[in-house]
C-alpha cells in the first residue's frame, strides 16, 4: 500500500531530476504541487515524502514570545557608553515610525546596556554574550548569532506573523508547515510539525494560531499543539468506560466497511483514512509514551534542570523537543511567553533568571541542551553530508528565535551586520509607558537598573536597532 | 482602609501583612478593603503594588469604620468660628451624604434609575452600520503599498477598476453604485462567479477550477458554454439560489455513481469531465451539524447571539494576554451547545478545535475554496470530542428506545448516519460487535456508566445501561463511516 507505484512516480521523477537546477526545496515541493504532482491522497498515511535527498531533517525554533532586548543579550555595543542619555540621531532612525508608546515623548535618549558583556570562543570567531545568559556562552561554540533579522512591524502580532510566514498579513504558511510540506514526514507515529506552550509571567503577549497555522497548504501541514494538561494532544484519550480492545474492535468495523465502499468506488482516498484512523490508534500509545520522561538517566535532569520534570515547564518542553526529535517530527517549535519587556528588563531579561523571580537559571542551559541537540539531530552522519548547510539551518532558527521585534521602536531594522566586535553605533532607545528607568547615575552604569533616579523623559533600554553605519538609514 | 490596585497588592502595618490579594486587574478606587487595627500612636503602612505587566498604579483611601466621623464630618469638631462659609459648605454637604436618610433615600433612587437605564439601553440589539462621509475622504496611491505613505500627488477618485468597465448609468459612485453594479444584467462576471461556486459547492471544484480566481492567475473554464449557460440561467431565475441548486442537484451528472471508470480514470485523472461522481468529504460545520442532525439533539432555532459548545479546557488560557476578555471559555449551557456550528463563537487567535482539524478556514483572509485533508487529528476528534461522543450516546439512546430488536436498531441507525441499509455482510459484522460489546459492558458496569455519563444531554431513563453502552459505541462507529462523512 505504502510502496508507490511506477507510474505514479513519472512526474515526481521529473522533479527529482530537475530538482538539482532549482534553488531551494521549498521552490521545487511547491511547484510541483502547484503542477498537480502530488497525488492528494497519500496512501501511505502522513504527509508526502520528499522526491529529493533532503539537507536539513530536523528543526527545533525556541521563540520566546515578546521580544527581548539584544542589546542586554547577544548584541555587544560598549560605545553606547559614550552615547549615554544623548538624542539620537535622525540618521540612524530613519524617518522610522513610531508606536503609540513611544510618539508622545519629547526626546529620546540612547540608553546602553547596563549588563556585563563576556566574550566567547565559539569556534575562533568570537561571541558577546551578556550576564543575563550566563550558561549560554559554555556552548557558544554550537550556535550561530544572525545579527540581521529585521522585521517592518512594530507591534507584536504583525510581526510574529511575518517572521513566522514571512509576511505581515495572515493567511500565509508557517516556518513549520513549509518544512512540514517540504520534507515530508519521518514519523508514522506523531505529528510532523508540534507546537509547545509554555506559560511566562508577566507581560504575556497574545499568541495566535496562524502563528503555527497551515495557509493555503492542506491543513495536515498545521502545527499540532502538545499540550501540558489535559490531553497532551487535543482528543487523544478515549471517553471513560472505553478500553484500547474497545477502540480496536470499533476500529476494526469501520475499516471493513471502508474497504467495501473501497470495493465499490476504487476511490483511493477511502485506503488513505483506514491508514490515518490506524495511525489515530497508535498515537494514542505512541503520545503517552513520548511524554512519560520517567525512563530518562540522570545526565538528562543535569541537563535541563529538575525544572523539566515538570510538564508545561520551559525546560520540560525543551526535554520533550528533544525527544521528539529524537522520534523524527520534523519540526518542533516551542513558544516561551512572557518576554516582553518595557520597564522590567532587569527582572524579566535573560531567560527570566535571576533570584529576584525565583525561577530556575536552567532554562538557559536548558535551551542550550536543546540547542546542541538540535544540532547534533539535524547533522547526524545518517544524514549525508551537508553538514554545514543543517548546521546553519536549524542554527538560524534558533537565534533567529530571540530576535522577534514588537512594540516600540524595537520593532526598528535590526542591523544587517556580521558576527564579530562590534562596530560603533548608537543605538535608538525605546521609552515606554512605564515607570521610566534607566541606569543608576549613583552607581556605575553596569551595576543596575534603577527605577527611582532619572530624568523624566528618558528611557528604559531598547529592544532594536542600531545599524551598522550611524549615517545608514533603515533599509 | 478601601484601596484598588494593578495589579495585585500587599499591605503592611509595622511590618505584619495586614492584607493581600493575588489578582491580575486594572486598578479603580474600592476594589478591596482592609480592615486595620493602628495601634495609638504613629503607625507604618506599606501598600506593596505588584504588577505584571502593562501600566501599573493604585489608590487608596481610609473609610471610616461605623460610628467614626464619615467624610468631611470631622469639620464639625471645629469650633464655630474657626469655619468659614466654604467649610461650611462642606460640612453640609458631608453631613447629606452620610447623615440624611431623606437625601440616601433619593441617591439610591436614583442609582436604581441610572442601573434601569443601562440595562434597558444594554438590552437593546446593536449592530453595526455603515454610511457614507457626507463628503468623500481624500485618498491617494500609497507609496510602495505602505498606510502611512500616501502620494498627495497622485490622488484616487472612486470608481470601478477600468478592466471591469464603468458603473452603470445614474449609479452613484458608492458602495450602493457598487452593488449596482455588481447584480447588473449586464455584468457576466457576477453571475459566472456565482455559479461557478455553486458548481463548486455541489460537484467539488468549480468549471473553472480556481473559483476564487477569474483573473489573469485563474484557469481556464473547463466547460466555457456550460458556464455561459448557468450564468444566463441563474439571471433568468432572478438569482434564485435555490432554483439553481435544484438544477444542479436534479441533473444527471449529480446522479452519476461515483465508482470511477478504469477507462475514464485513464484519460481524465482530475475527473474534470465529470465522467463519474466526484466523492468528498463533508466540511468542517457539516460533519459536526449533521452528527446532532441524526442524533436529534441539532436545535435549529435561527439567528441569535454565538453559541460556545464543548472544548477541551484552557485552549483560550495559552494563547491569550491576561488582561484579554476573551482569555476563559466558558461554554453554554442546554440548547446552546447543540445549534448549527454556523452560530460557533470564533476566537479568531484560538479556532474552535473540532472546526480547524476539518480544514475550516482560519476566517484571517477570505477563503473561496477549501483543501480537504485526512489526518490521524480527524479521527481522535470524532472519536473522542465530547460533542461527537454524545452525539452516539443520544443517537444510541434514541434508537434503542424505537426500535425493540437488534437488526432494526442497527438498521435505523445506520440509515439515519447514511442514508442506506446495512446489507448482510455488514449486519453481521455489526451484529457481532453489538453482542461482544453487550457482554463486555454486562460485565463492566462501571465502564457503562462511566461512558454514558458523556454530555449534558439528558440521558434516557428506561434503557439498560449495557445496552446502551453498547449501541453507543456502534454509534459512533457509524459516526465514523466514509458513507456518513462523504458526499457518494
Amino acid at each position: 500500500m505504502d510502496a508507490p507505484t511506477p507510474d505514479r512516480l513519472t512526474r515526481r521523477r521529473f522533479f527529482a531530476a530537475t530538482a538539482s537546477t532549482l534553488s531551494g526545496a521549498l521552490g521545487v515541493t511547491a511547484l510541483a504541487s502547484s503542477l498537480g504532482a502530488m497525488p492528494r491522497a497519500s496512501s501511505g498515511g502522513g504527509p508526502q515524502g520528499p522526491h529529493f535527498r533532503p539537507r536539513c531533517k530536523r528543526v527545533i525554533y525556541l521563540h520566546m514570545e515578546g521580544g527581548p532586548s539584544q542589546l542586554d543579550l547577544f548584541d555587544y555595543k560598549p560605545r553606547l557608553q559614550e552615547w549615554y542619555d544623548q538624542e539620537l540621531p535622525d540618521s540612524v532612525r530613519g524617518g522610522q515610525r513610531l508606536t503609540g508608546m513611544t510618539s508622545g515623548q519629547s526626546r529620546f535618549p540612547i540608553a546602553p546596556s547596563a549588563f556585563r558583556f563576556s566574550r566567547w570562543d565559539n569556534g575562533g570567531d568570537g561571541v558577546w554574550i551578556s550576564e543575563l545568559m550566563p550558561h549560554l556562552g559554555a556552548v557558544a561554540d554550537e550556535l550561530c548569532f544572525v545579527h540581521s533579522m529585521h522585521t517592518d512591524a512594530i507591534n507584536h502580532e504583525p510581526a510574529i506573523t511575518f517572521v513566522q510566514t514571512g509576511t505581515q498579513q495572515p493567511g500565509r504558511p508557517s516556518f513549520g508547515a513549509w518544512t512540514s510540506y517540504g520534507l515530508g514526514s519521518d514519523n508514522r507515529n506523531l505529528p510532523n510539525f508540534v507546537v509547545l506552550i509554555t506559560q511566562g509571567f508577566g507581560n504575556m503577549q497574545a499568541l495566535a494560531s496562524r502563528f503555527w497555522g497551515s495557509g493555503f497548504l492542506p491543513s495536515q501541514h498545521q502545527g499540532c499543539k502538545l499540550r501540558s494538561s489535559g490531553d497532551p494532544v487535543l482528543y487523544l484519550n478515549d471517553p471513560a468506560g472505553v478500553s484500547r480492545a474497545d477502540r480496536r474492535a470499533m476500529l476494526d468495523l469501520v475499516a471493513d466497511f471502508g474497504r467495501r465502499e473501497l470495493a465499490r468506488t476504487l476511490d483511493p482516498e477511502i485506503e488513505a483514512r483506514i491508514a490515518q484512523q490506524e495511525m489515530a490508534f497508535r498515537m494514542q500509545a505512541s503520545v503517552p509514551e513520548l511524554t512519560d520522561v520517567s525512563g530518562e538517566p540522570d545526565s538528562t535532569w543535569k541537563l535541563y534542570g529538575e525544572e523539566a520534570r515538570q510538564p508545561g515547564t520551559f525546560a520540560g518542553s525543551c526535554l520533550l523537543a528533544r525527544r521528539l526529535a529524537e522520534r523524527g517530527v520534523r519540526f518542533v517549535q516551542l513558544f516561551m511567553r512572557g518576554w516582553d519587556q518595557h520597564g522590567n528588563r532587569p527582572r524579566r531579561c535573560g531567560c527570566n533568571a535571576g533570584p529576584s523571580t525565583g525561577r530556575s537559571p536552567h532554562c538557559c542551559s536548558t535551551s542550550a541542551g536543546a540547542a546542541s541537540w538540535t544540532t547534533r539531530w539535524c547533522s547526524s552522519p545518517a544524514s549525508s553530508g551537508a553538514r554545514s548547510t543543517a548546521r546553519a539551518a536549524c542554527r538560524a532558527t534558533i537565534t533567529a528565535a530571540t530576535t522577534t521585534r514588537d512594540a516600540s521602536p524595537s520593532g526598528w531594522p535590526a542591523a544587517a551586520r556580521a558576527p564579530g566586535p562590534p562596530t560603533a553605533g548608537p543605538a535608538t532607545t525605546a521609552t515606554t509607558s512605564w515607570p521610566i528607568r534607566s541606569p543608576c547615575t549613583t552607581c556605575t552604569p553596569r551595576c543596575c537598573i534603577c527605577s527611582a533616579s532619572t530624568t523624566s523623559a528618558s528611557s528604559t533600554g531598547t529592544r532594536v536597532a542600531t545599524s551598522g553605519s550611524p549615517t545608514s538609514p533603515a533599509p | 482602609v478601601s484601596l484598588g490596585s494593578d495589579d495585585g497588592f500587599q499591605l503592611f502595618v509595622n511590618g505584619a501583612l495586614a492584607g493581600e490579594r493575588r489578582v491580575e486587574r486594572a486598578a479603580a478606587p474600592d476594589q478591596d478593603s482592609v480592615h486595620l487595627h493602628l495601634p495609638q500612636g504613629r503607625s507604618m503602612l506599606v501598600l506593596k503594588v505588584v504588577n505584571t505587566g502593562g501600566d501599573g498604579g493604585f489608590a487608596l483611601r481610609h473609610r471610616p469604620a461605623p460610628g467614626e466621623l464619615a467624610g468631611d464630618l470631622w469639620l464639625a469638631l471645629l469650633p464655630g468660628d474657626a469655619r468659614d462659609p466654604g467649610l461650611d459648605r462642606r460640612l453640609v454637604a458631608a453631613w447629606r451624604r452620610h447623615c440624611s436618610p431623606s437625601y440616601a433615600g433619593r441617591a439610591a433612587a436614583v442609582a436604581s434609575a441610572e442601573q434601569q437605564l443601562a440595562a434597558l439601553e444594554s438590552a437593546i440589539p446593536r449592530t453595526m452600520v455603515m454610511s457614507e462621509d457626507p463628503a468623500p475622504r481624500p485618498t491617494f496611491v500609497l507609496q510602495r503599498g505602505e498606510y502611512d505613505k500616501p502620494d498627495p500627488e497622485r490622488p484616487v477618485a472612486r470608481d470601478l477598476p477600468a478592466l471591469f468597465g464603468s458603473l452603470p448609468d445614474g449609479a452613484p459612485p458608492n458602495r450602493l453604485g457598487l452593488a449596482q453594479w455588481v447584480v447588473s444584467d449586464q455584468n457576466p462576471l457576477f453571475l459566472r462567479v456565482a455559479v461557478n461556486r455553486l458548481w463548486q459547492f455541489v460537484f467539488g471544484q468549480g468549471l473553472v477550477r480556481t473559483s476564487e480566481d477569474f483573473g489573469l492567475q485563474g484557469e481556464w473554464p473547463s466547460h466555457p458554454e456550460l458556464l455561459d449557460w448557468l450564468a444566463c440561467e441563474f439571471r433568468a431565475r432572478g438569482h434564485s439560489l435555490r432554483a439553481m441548486l435544484r438544477l444542479l442537484v436534479t441533473s444527471e451528472t449529480f446522479q452519476q455513481q461515483s465508482r470511477r471508470p478504469a477507462a475514464a480514470a485513464a484519460v481524465d485523472p482530475d475527473n474534470r469531465l465529470l465522467g463519474w461522481f466526484p466523492r468528498r468529504r463533508l466540511a468542517a460545520e457539516a460533519i459536526r451539524d449533521q452528527a446532532l442532525f441524526v442524533s436529534g439533539l441539532l436545535v435549529e432555532r435561527f439567528g441569535g447571539p454565538s453559541v460556545k459548545p464543548y472544548q477541551p479546557e484552557g485552549l483560550w488560557q495559552e494563547v491569550a494576554m491576561p488582561q484579554s476578555n476573551t482569555r476563559t471559555y466558558v461554554p453554554s449551557s442546554g440548547a446552546d451547545l447543540w445549534r448549527r456550528s454556523l452560530y460557533v463563537y470564533w476566537k479568531r487567535a484560538c479556532p474552535p478545535p473540532n472546526m480547524l482539524v476539518f480544514d475550516a478556514p482560519t476566517r484571517e483572509s477570505c477563503t473561496v475554496r477549501r483543501s480537504s485533508t485526512n489526518t490521524p487529528l480527524q479521527a481522535l476528534a470524532l472519536w473522542n470530542d465530547e460533542q461527537f461522543v454524545e452525539a452516539a450516546r443520544v443517537l444510541a439512546q434514541r434508537t434503542l428506545a424505537e426500535r425493540t430488536d437488534d437488526e432494526a436498531r442497527l438498521q435505523l441507525m445506520h440509515r439515519r448516519c447514511t442514508g442506506h441499509a446495512l446489507d448482510d455482510q455488514q449486519f453481521a459484522a455489526a451484529q457481532s460487535l453489538l453482542h461482544s460489546l453487550r457482554e463486555r459492558y454486562e460485565a463492566a458496569p462501571a465502564d457503562a456508566a462511566a461512558l454514558l455519563a458523556t454530555g449534558a444531554a439528558p440521558q434516557a431513563a428506561a434503557a439498560p445501561a449495557d445496552d446502551s453502552a453498547a449501541l453507543l459505541l456502534l454509534g459512533s462507529a457509524f459516526l465514523n463511516l466514509d458513507a456518513t462523512l462523504w458526499i457518494d
